[in-house]
């Protein structure tokens, strides 16, 4: 193919994301090295606000932004270098906590804590996706003709179900006396509380996680199931093969490029994890990295932003996902180069 | 509840027919509003949308988008909805406009009240106050002969009793749930103490007696409150009181008229209003208030319009249609049963919230911090130290500090 | 395969449908849940005992439910439906479209199907039992409490269908888009084993790994301020961006680029290269080649990746919420301010409907494209 040709192909595609994908990152990447702020000066200030029947009044020294002529807000971009990164990490106080030998004062650091529930949440989550999607896969495969396409579609419906929606379900069903504890208490015999403590929120999400996440791995194992070579499982049959043997070195093989394609899409997703944190509001208990990004670039109620902070965070979950993706790029790189040959 | 939406309803269908309130003049300029989402908004707003001419968004976003919407020239809304707190970036910014010339042109109904003054110019005119207060369950305090609490340590004791006694589930309810809800219960009981947030030059001051002792009676509250307080914000306590699963909680105003809401609750009649609970200085609660500001980015004919709509949908009209949505500032307003406790709270001395830039980085701090200290992981003085060091690396990004 | 191989085991057979059961159980039981919750009055659907919320005392009291008959009526109409979903519908659009148009086929009968079910169950049903339930006796009296006030609540009076007509704009921008844009690419790339084509795909993945909270931040401001940064490029017509559905339309396709030309690329990857080589001797260029001979076969590729992005754009929070005004709020950020608001427990019960309803066209998607979905991932749409 001609560069031409492929430059007329691609084009629209990478303008769109040069624009909206590129350019941001970019300038996420320039944020995190710099800080803006307001140039601020003390003045005092008479406030009058409602009671009930009368006003209150209070003089107070306050820190008012200085506008220009224009009447806009005068700001100063410093360079900082690596201090938002330092800001984030903490490494000093990091470094104390490790040298004392003490777990909970890492986990005291919201960095760390972050990365210590992301990293959790990632790899328990990955086994047991990739398990599950497998079971059912094979278990729609052994499934009569007739209602596999029913159970198929029951299969897709946690998947399919809009996030926001699936994590509020998940809190009508089990939040104080929601349905599904009550019934939990009434099996076990005791006062049970889901939200209370760390561990049983933390079940909840990789439960919840994995029940949104497993029908996709499952319908995508299942379309691989029905590319097997039925050669090499009859010849396998004829060698007295058993079924488990049969599975193991003749289908598994087969799905395995599917399984790291399912693999590698679940770890790039999960370890942006946020919605279960915002769902289920465990910030009192647990944090994900992405949610700690987003709480320092949320503005508070007087409009103050960690946007520096916020970036060098940004930064710090993407190099992690570009670790993670290592092994699948250099796959493609081998593809590719197979391809090109 | 339901008697208000049949009110609602009667009152729209009356609206279609022209006999009802319509506006005294003919909006020709088209408007746009944008505010939070709550009922007294959208009553407010629908006043105001019988001028003609004018969008109202009540969109929950509105944090988020009025700083820039209102920076733009020409501004994106021309009228804008807002609290103490969330007027501090607009005014910072300039965006919105003294009020004085229009207040003295339409604004005769105004009460003095409801002028909120910077400097002595008029920005935003209020329309409502909220503040938390002790919300009971008359009818177990009676069975149990106790009186009505006044202090955080009566609240503590009836709790004590209540729970020994085995009435509900848990004696008391709490919004703490983790992020702004905590971080309100923190302000509350430490305004209650008299503690002051800040020192010379943005510093913070909260690691102090005053601040242990306000940590301390969260504490104790936890101890007769649903495990999963965390999470619990003030739907989740109106709808505990609402199945009778508790007896008491601190909660806002504006949740008073759900407890009498026969499609929803099982107690009606029986949850009574009183004040917060005092602290050792005053009562542990902070008065909010909610009114409208206007853009500076607009024209003053659109200005000329906008405060004019404006004062059509804060008028009598409107409150005696809506009087139990909220506790209005507005002329005709009838103070009902469910507003008592909030009366009660600004008359015993209740401070207005200190909404300020660097207030707004504190709240966070305190929101994000202090569930550590709840569960058991830090003790009083880390805590509050954890806090101040988080406020610092926020302020000093944003400029605030040294 | 032989007969032998295919004959197992009466254990294994009843270990695998029992497994299948109890996952088809748990897949459907939390949206099962909140559809009952959502037919019930306030106390019934927030009560502690199962009991009470399935068959609804309260909402009985109010008299408001449904007789066996209604119940059997309703379920015939289900049944009904989703035979029609998942057999006569894929019959009639094979009959009746000519080639190439398949996907306006599918999309108009799916469109006449929810319609039609619509009018089926919430307009003649209740109209034909109102006529038959004080003929049945017994069988046609209240026994589960049930009333769909909330489903008008969330229609009507909250302007629902408002969303939904935003919801419907902003996904088909984005699959329209999202697919052309991407066949082209994702076949430009499977074709050229060049060093760029390389690092584009890199580039995409690293670009899929962003996290979207700060990319949608960044966009705000500049949304917001358009008509001032772009007017010196157009003048008087400079548009503010923020709250245009298109402007929505075309964030979401650029989030959702890396994945459609990942996904599409290993698709024509697995189309021989040697048909449109072929078709170029014949003295095609390539846009020719790609138009007569890959666009026919690619269909089933398309499709599934289609569904994707569909579920993209429908279930997208971040960058709807925050860019679309209210007038163009599209249904998730609208259900999600119902509950972020200063709720009522009724407003919660109305909200669960609106979810249900949120639900409910996804649902009948699935029901229709359940065989192309998996059609295309077996042709090869996803081989790592």
């Amino acid at each position: 193919m001609k560069f031409r040709t492929f430059a007329a192909f691609v084009a629209p595609s990478v303008v769109m994301m040069l624009l909206f994908i590129a350019f941001p990152l970019v300038s996420v990447l320039v944020q995190s090295f710099f800080v803006t702020q307001p140039v601020y000066d003390t003045v005092e200030v008479e406030t009058c606000t409602p009671g009930f029947l009368g006003q209150i009044c209070t003089t107070e020294e306050k820190s008012v932004p200085r506008r220009d002529e224009n009447g806009r807000i005068v700001e100063v971009t410093r360079f900082v270098g690596l201090e938002s990164y330092r800001n984030v990490i903490e490494p000093d106080r990091f470094w104390a906590a490790v040298k004392a030998h003490s777990w909970a004062a890492v986990q005291a650091i919201d960095f760390w804590k972050a990365l210590r529930f992301t990293l959790m949440f990632t790899l328990v989550t990955l086994p047991l996706v990739v398990g599950l999607g497998l079971a059912i896969a094979l278990a729609i495969n052994n499934a009569a003709q007739a209602v596999r396409g029913p159970v198929i579609f029951v299969s897709l419906l946690p998947f399919i179900i809009t996030p926001v929606i699936g994590a509020l379900s998940i809190n009508w069903l089990f939040r104080g006396d929601g349905i599904l504890t009550a019934a939990l208490e009434w099996w076990l015999q005791r006062d049970i509380a889901m939200f209370a403590q760390a561990w049983t929120i933390e079940t909840l999400m990789v439960l919840y996680r994995v029940w949104h996440v497993a029908p996709f791995a499952a319908i995508v194992f299942y379309a691989g199931l029905q590319t097997v070579n039925q050669d090499s499982l009859e010849s396998a049959l004829i060698d007295g093969a058993s079924r488990w043997q049969r599975l193991r070195f003749i289908v598994i093989p087969h799905l395995m490029p599917l399984i790291v394609f399912v693999a590698i899409i679940h770890l790039m997703d999960t370890y942006r994890v946020f919605e279960e944190i915002v769902g289920f509001s465990s910030q009192g208990h647990v944090i994900s990295l992405q949610w700690l990004t987003y709480d320092y670039l949320k503005p508070d109620q007087a409009g103050n932003r960690s946007i520096s902070r916020a970036s060098a965070s940004a930064m710090l979950t993407m190099i992690g996902i570009v670790i993670i993706l290592i092994p699948l790029l250099r796959r493609t790189w081998r593809d590719h180069r197979r391809a090109r040959a | 509840m339901l008697f208000r939406k049949i009110l609602v309803a009667g009152a729209m269908s009356l609206v279609a027919t022209g006999a009802w309130a319509s506006c005294a003049f003919e909006n020709k300029v088209p408007l746009k509003s944008l505010s939070a989402a709550f009922e007294a908004w959208k009553a407010v707003t629908s006043a105001m949308a019988e001028c003609g001419n004018f969008t109202a968004e009540l969109d929950q976003e509105f944090r988020e988008k009025q700083p820039a919407a209102f920076a733009a020239n020409p501004a994106l809304y021309q009228i804008g909805g807002v609290a103490n707190s969330t007027m501090v970036p607009l005014l910072n910014a300039g965006t919105i406009r003294p009020l004085d010339e229009y207040v003295a042109k339409y604004g005769q109904q105004l009460k003095p009240n409801q002028l909120i003054k910077v400097d002595g110019k008029t920005y935003a005119i209020a329309m409502m106050v909220n503040n938390q207060h002790l919300m009971y369950r008359s009818d177990i305090l009676e069975d149990l002969g106790i009186p009505v609490p006044k202090t955080w340590d009566d609240v503590l004791a009836a709790a004590e009793k209540i729970k020994a006694a085995g009435v509900v589930d848990y004696p008391l309810g709490g919004t703490f749930k983790t992020g702004w809800n905590l971080g309100e219960e923190f302000v509350n009981n430490y305004l209650g103490e008299g503690g002051e947030f800040f020192g010379p030059g943005n510093s913070p001051a909260i690691n102090n007696e005053k601040g242990v002792r306000a940590l301390e009676i969260m504490k104790a509250m936890t101890a007769y409150m649903d495990p999963e307080y965390l999470v619990s914000d003030s739907t989740y306590v109106q709808q505990q009181f609402q199945q009778g699963k508790i007896a008491m909680a601190n909660l806002w105003a504006s949740r008073a008229a759900a407890m009498d809401d026969p499609a929803e609750s099982q107690v009606v009649g029986k949850v009574k209003m009183a004040s917060a609970p005092m602290g050792s200085v005053r009562p542990a609660s902070s008065l909010w208030w909610d009114g409208v500001v206007f853009a500076t980015n607009m024209t003053e004919e659109q200005a000329d319009a906008a405060f004019r709509v404006a004062m059509e949908g804060l008028d009598r009209e409107m409150v005696e249609a809506n009087n139990d949505v909220a506790v209005w500032l507005i002329e005709g307003y009838k103070p009902g049963p469910a507003a008592e406790g909030a009366i009660a709270t600004a008359n015993n001395g209740a401070v207005p919230y200190p909404a300020s830039g660097p207030m707004g980085i504190m709240h966070t701090a305190l929101g994000n911090g202090i569930a550590d200290y709840l569960k058991g992981a830090k003790d009083a003085s880390t805590t509050l130290a954890d806090i101040e060091a988080a406020y610092l690396a926020a302020a000093r990004e944003a400029g605030l500090v040294e | 395969m032989t007969a032998r191989a295919l004959r197992q085991p009466l254990s294994l057979r009843l270990a695998s449908g029992g497994f299948l059961g109890l996952w088809c159980l748990i897949a459907a039981f939390p949206i099962f849940w909140i559809t009952v919750m959502s037919l019930k009055a306030p106390i019934d659907a927030f009560s502690p005992n199962p009991l009470h919320v399935i068959f609804g005392p309260e909402t009985v009291a109010r008299g408001q439910g449904w007789s066996i008959l209604d119940m059997l009526l309703g379920a015939g109409v289900l049944y009904a439906t989703a035979r029609i979903a998942m057999h006569w519908l894929p019959l009639a659009v094979r009959t009746w479209t000519p080639p190439g148009f398949a996907a306006l086929g599918w999309l108009l009968g799916s469109a006449v199907l929810g319609v039609g079910f619509v009018v089926a169950f919430f307009g003649v049903l209740p109209a034909v039992t109102e006529v038959l339930n004080p003929l049945a006796g017994p069988l046609g009296r209240d026994v589960v409490g049930a009333t769909t006030e909330h489903y008008r609540t969330v229609w009507i009076d909250r302007g629902f269908a408002n969303n939904f007509k935003n919801s419907l704009i902003v996904t088909t921008g984005v699959v329209t888009v999202s697919l052309t844009v991407g066949t082209l690419a994702g076949y430009a790339l499977a074709r050229a084993g060049t060093a760029l084509a390389f690092w584009i795909l890199i580039a995409a993945l690293v670009f899929r790994a962003l996290p979207h909270s700060v990319l949608v931040a960044g966009y705000l401001p500049v949304f917001i301020n358009s008509a001032e940064w772009l007017s010196p490029i157009l003048g008087e017509n400079a548009p503010t961006l923020y709250g245009k559905p298109w402007a929505v339309i075309a964030v979401l396709v650029a989030i959702n680029q890396p994945f459609t030309i990942w996904m599409l690329r290993s698709f024509f990857q697995n189309i021989p290269a040697d048909l449109d080589e072929a078709a170029r001797v014949d003295g095609c260029s390539h846009f020719e080649a790609f138009r007569r001979v890959i666009m026919p076969v690619m269909w089933p590729g398309v499709i599934t990746t289609g569904l994707f992005s569909f579920l993209l754009a429908y279930n997208d929070f971040l960058v709807t919420s925050l860019l679309l005004d209210a007038s163009n709020q599209t249904m998730v950020p609208a259900i999600a301010g119902m509950f972020n608001r200063e709720t009522t427990t009724t407003d919660q019960v109305v909200a669960v409907a609106a979810a249900v309803s949120i639900t409910a066209p996804l649902f009948l998607l699935v029901m229709v494209f359940q065989r192309q979905i998996v059609a295309g991932l077996t042709a090869g749409a996803v081989k790592g």
